[in-house]
């Protein structure tokens, strides 16, 4: 043993514990906002910037990536350098991982807000947002591997595996989801198309849900827990045991997303054997939490931080048993396209993730401003507000869910839909959208109370940028260690082994899919969008429509009768990206366009509807867009949209290309006499006009007759 | 500051035995998960989602074009029951956000109240409008949203009610007057 002194930097620390601040802020906020757009449509402003479709991705984007990113951020940075025993490996990259991060959100938050979106849930960020997501990214895991490998201590504690799996993990999904070929500098399409892409996506989505929200979380707990309670860790072995398994097994559960959907049933069942075999390696984190407080459940009672940790914990255990449970096709069948799935969500992330987060801030805080927190009175206050907020978001919530799900599936005695009307469903669950603003509010007022508590606990603390601190360093590392022992002291293989861990399950299931042509059987009449309807698909992303409509149609006899014909993976062929949504507050459109179909609309319907739903629908929820028949289009970009759509695969001659433009005035020219027989004037050029021909176009080919295949209606 | 064996910057690991029923909770769900995935893709026993469909469908009795009278030949209702639910249905079955509340007419589709009509006037013409739709022309088919007897509702309430009724703004005659 001989004694060293090491600084370690308290400032990168504070940097991100101030922007998970701010950004927790505006998060939230956004999160108030759109929850009230839900229920007053008229808070969408008639404006494209401000309507529900492109801020619910800034809702998301900056509670995942800015709120909760920047405290994990925090967490590693400070926690690493105190188990290592070193202080970060290099500042510049700290500092450049720091405002280079800070400098993207502002990026994608703007962009997104713009309309610039590749559409795909949690990877909304565009091309070039995408590459500098990627070097951001290395650089944090360079500065990672580095302090790891100048560590002053031989073994690698739990906390650090959970970060190394987080940051392998989340570079190879954020690659490997982002492929994409740019059209323009703000514009790409997904290499992958149709049921690839849905699986590609989900294969990240679930997994950033595992490597964001789960696996550095579970890292935190590790460190900061302990140290708040005072308490040892309960189970070396439980750790070990439900790390490897946890990882392992996480990345097999995307399809869990996609049940009853266009998706082979083989990846289906594989994603629900996989999710139900996770249920113990999940709750293996709980227990070792919830164990670790073992004798020390009085202390709970005075302190605030551990009771954030209990709920955060109780959250996270229940938010673990219900993803399986959703998972179970009768389950799914019910609670899939419901606000099951943002209650869901809301557990885990107001649950688990916030309150974990704020256990950390109000332990962490204090400390690196050398003081005492302002008021512990304030903390515990700010606990039962953020419970009840929870509570009140998330029961209307399932309440709402269940009552749609039973609204849509109702069949009367004469066998017809009991409520054809879509809306009327909607407008059933109003209510609950109402009491869920509540809970929004409620769970920003308790972030306040903390903020205030903070500036009050900072003015007066006093914060070591470089804390000089003595430790104690041994010389000899021992080397006959073996099994895990073994693995903790090198960090190489310990990566190199998380890489394979992580790489198995999706390897098995998305390469199939794209090498084996019968996964998805091809449909002769299933052909390309025309050139107007493409750029009007292009509306619909930059609009975010998917956020509130579906187009997957399931096989079950209320969906059919409602919708149509169910969806066939064959369909979305030439469909980059995929846009088949994940939630329906708006019916299906996958078969809006088909004239013989449930649910067809003549043009002048989707005109009026558009401008203003209230309009044709009363009382409806959909944001008003005027603006669509004012936009103009920008036919000047069709070819290379074209050209990038041929380069991916889509059959389209360069002679076809060629002419796009007169086919384009043609296919406009068409609609917009059709709408002048209504009375309705336009110009052929404007973004309604293109969107209308697409939502036309939706769900019809595979009614049309060709020589080859006949598809039954 | 100092780190023994099993201690990270003060933070003591224990090494207690895993919790009984975590292990076995786990080895369940790992059998549960391989019996589920055998049972479907190594056996082929039990239905996927196009068969759970197909057995769906095939165990539906189709009652709706069941009706108690001649599409070809039939007498309105003019009970005010009857009419009370046509009128309901109008708006319910969304009639009205395309031809008016009052079925004056607007943009979408055409005026219901004058005597001009497109595809007839007749009860039966009228009948077989609603219930098969002209479907390029905007007007849907409604006969998997409605039985029979309720359409018979709306007929009778469009023709005895709305017809002849002169309401405010209407949309100018189309089709041919009769
Ligand atoms: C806030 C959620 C929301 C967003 C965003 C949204 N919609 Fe809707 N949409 C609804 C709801 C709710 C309905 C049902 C009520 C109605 O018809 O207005 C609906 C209905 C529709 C319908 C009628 C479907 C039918 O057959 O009855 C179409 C078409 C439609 N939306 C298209 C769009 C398009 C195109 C966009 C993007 C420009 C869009 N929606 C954005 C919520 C939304
Ligand atoms: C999506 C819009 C839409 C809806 C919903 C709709 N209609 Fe129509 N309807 C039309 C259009 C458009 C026409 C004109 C068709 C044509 O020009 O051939 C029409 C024509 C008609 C006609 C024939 C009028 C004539 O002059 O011959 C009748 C009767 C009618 N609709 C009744 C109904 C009833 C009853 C309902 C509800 C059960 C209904 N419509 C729902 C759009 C709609």
């Amino acid at each position: 043993m001989e004694n060293q002194f090491v600084n370690y930097d308290n400032r990168i620390v504070k940097y991100f514990t101030f922007a998970t601040l701010f950004w927790a802020g505006i998060g939230l906020l956004v999160g108030v906002i759109i929850a009230s757009q839900l229920a007053i449509p008229s808070l969408n402003l008639g404006i494209s910037f401000t309507s529900f479709g492109r801020m619910r991705p800034v809702h998301t984007n900056a509670v995942i990536f800015a709120f909760l990113g920047n405290a994990i951020f925090a967490g590693i940075y400070y926690s690493m350098q105190r188990l290592l025993k070193t202080r970060m490996f290099s500042d510049k990259l700290s500092y450049f991982h720091f405002w280079g991060w800070q400098s993207i959100i502002v990026g994608v938050a703007i962009s997104l807000l713009m309309g610039f979106t590749t559409s795909k849930e949690y990877a909304e960020a565009e091309f070039p947002l995408d590459v500098a997501i990627t070097i951001v990214w290395l650089a944090f895991g360079w500065n990672m591997i580095g302090t790891i490998l100048i560590r002053k201590v031989q073994h690698l504690y739990v906390a650090i595996w959970f970060y190394i799996a987080t940051m392998i993990t989340v570079g190879v999904l954020h690659i490997f989801n982002s492929l994409e070929i740019p059209v323009s500098f703000f514009k790409s399409y997904s290499v992958y198309a149709g049921v690839q892409d849905a699986l590609v996506q989900w294969w990240y989505g679930h997994n950033a849900v595992a490597f964001i929200l789960t696996t550095p979380f579970l890292g935190l707990m590790y460190y900061f827990l302990p140290k708040a309670a005072e308490q040892p860790v309960y189970s070396y072995r439980l750790s070990i045991m439900h790390f490897w398994s946890l990882i392992f097994l996480y990345i097999w559960t995307g399809p869990h997303h996609l049940l009853y959907q266009a998706l082979p049933d083989w990846v289906q069942s594989l994603g629900i054997a996989f999710s139900i075999m996770l249920l113990a390696p999940s709750w293996g984190g709980m227990v070792n939490g919830f164990l670790t407080l073992n004798g020390a459940w009085h202390k709970v009672k005075e302190n605030p931080i551990l009771k954030f940790f209990v709920v955060g914990i109780t959250c996270y255990g229940m938010t673990t048993l219900e993803g399986p449970t959703l998972s179970l096709k009768t389950v799914n069948a019910v609670a899939h396209f419901t606000d099951w799935t943002i209650a869901h969500a809301h557990v885990g992330a107001l649950g688990w993730n916030g309150f974990l987060t704020f256990a950390m801030l109000y332990w962490l805080i204090p400390k690196i401003f050398n003081t005492q927190l302002f008021s512990k009175k304030l903390a515990n206050i700010h606990f039962w507000v953020g419970t009840i907020a929870i509570l009140t978001y998330v029961i209307p919530l399932y309440w709402a869910s269940l009552e749609q799900s039973k609204m849509w599936k109702a069949f009367n005695e004469e066998g017809f839909l009991a409520n054809p009307i879509f809306f009327s469903s909607v407008l059933k669950i109003l209510p609950a959208y109402y009491i869920r603003i509540i809970g929004g509010i409620l769970y920003l007022a308790g972030f306040i109370l903390m903020l205030y508590n903070f500036v009050k606990t900072i003015s007066v603390g006093k914060i070591f940028e470089n804390e000089k601190v003595e430790i104690s360093v041994s010389q000899n590392w021992k080397n006959n260690e073996n099994g895990h022992k073994w693995l903790e002291s090198r960090p190489v293989q310990f990566v190199i082994l998380t890489l394979i861990v992580i790489l198995i399950g999706g390897m098995v299931q998305i390469i199939p899919m794209i090498v084996v042509k019968s996964n998805i059987p091809t449909i002769s009449s299933v052909k390309p969008y025309s050139p107007l309807e493409l750029e009007g698909r292009d509306i619909y992303i930059q609009e975010g429509c998917s956020n509130c409509h579906s187009q997957m149609i399931r096989p079950f006899r209320d969906e059919t009768e409602r919708y149509g014909e169910y969806s066939k993976s064959g369909e979305f062929v030439f469909d980059h990206p995929f846009l088949w949504g994940s939630k329906r507050t708006g019916p299906d459109l996958a078969r809006e366009g088909v004239i013989s179909g449930e649910i067809y609309k003549p043009n002048s319907w989707h005109f009026n509807h558009l401008i203003k739903p209230t309009n044709v629908v009363k009382g409806s929820i959909m944001p008003d867009y005027p603006f669509l028949a004012e936009n103009i289009v920008d036919f000047s970009a069709t070819i290379s949209k074209l050209k990038a759509m041929k380069k991916l695969g889509v059959p389209y001659s360069d002679e076809f290309i060629e002419k796009s433009k007169e086919d384009m005035e043609k296919q406009a020219g068409k609609l917009v006499e059709n709408l002048k027989n209504s009375g309705i004037n336009v110009a052929k050029n404007t973004e309604i006009v293109a969107l209308i021909a697409y939502l036309q176009r939706l769900g019809t080919d595979i009614f049309v007759k060709t020589d080859s295949v006949s598809v039954k209606k | 500051m100092e780190d023994s064996e099993n201690s990270f910057d003060g933070i003591q690991e224990l090494d207690n035995s895993i919790p009984r029923w975590i292990t076995y909770l786990f080895v369940v769900t790992v059998f549960a998960a391989v019996i589920y995935f055998v049972h479907f893709h190594v056996f082929f026993q039990g239905k996927l989602q196009e068969a759970e469909y197909e057995a769906a469908i095939s165990q539906f009795q189709k009652t709706k074009s069941v009706s108690n009278f001649d599409e070809n030949n039939f007498s309105l209702l003019s009970d005010n029951e009857s009419l009370e639910k046509g009128k309901e249905l109008f708006v319910e079955k969304t009639c009205a956000s395309c031809h008016g509340n009052l079925g004056e007419g607007n943009a979408i589709g055409p005026n219901l109240a004058d005597n001009s009509w497109i595809h007839g006037g007749k009860p039966t013409q009228v009948f077989k409008t609603i219930k098969y739709g002209f479907q390029e022309k905007g007007m849907p088919a409604f006969n998997s949203q409605m039985s029979d007897n309720q359409a018979l509702m709306v007929v009778s309430y469009i023709l005895l009610k709305i017809k002849g009724s002169n309401p405010a703004n209407a949309k100018p005659p189309q089709g041919v007057q009769e």
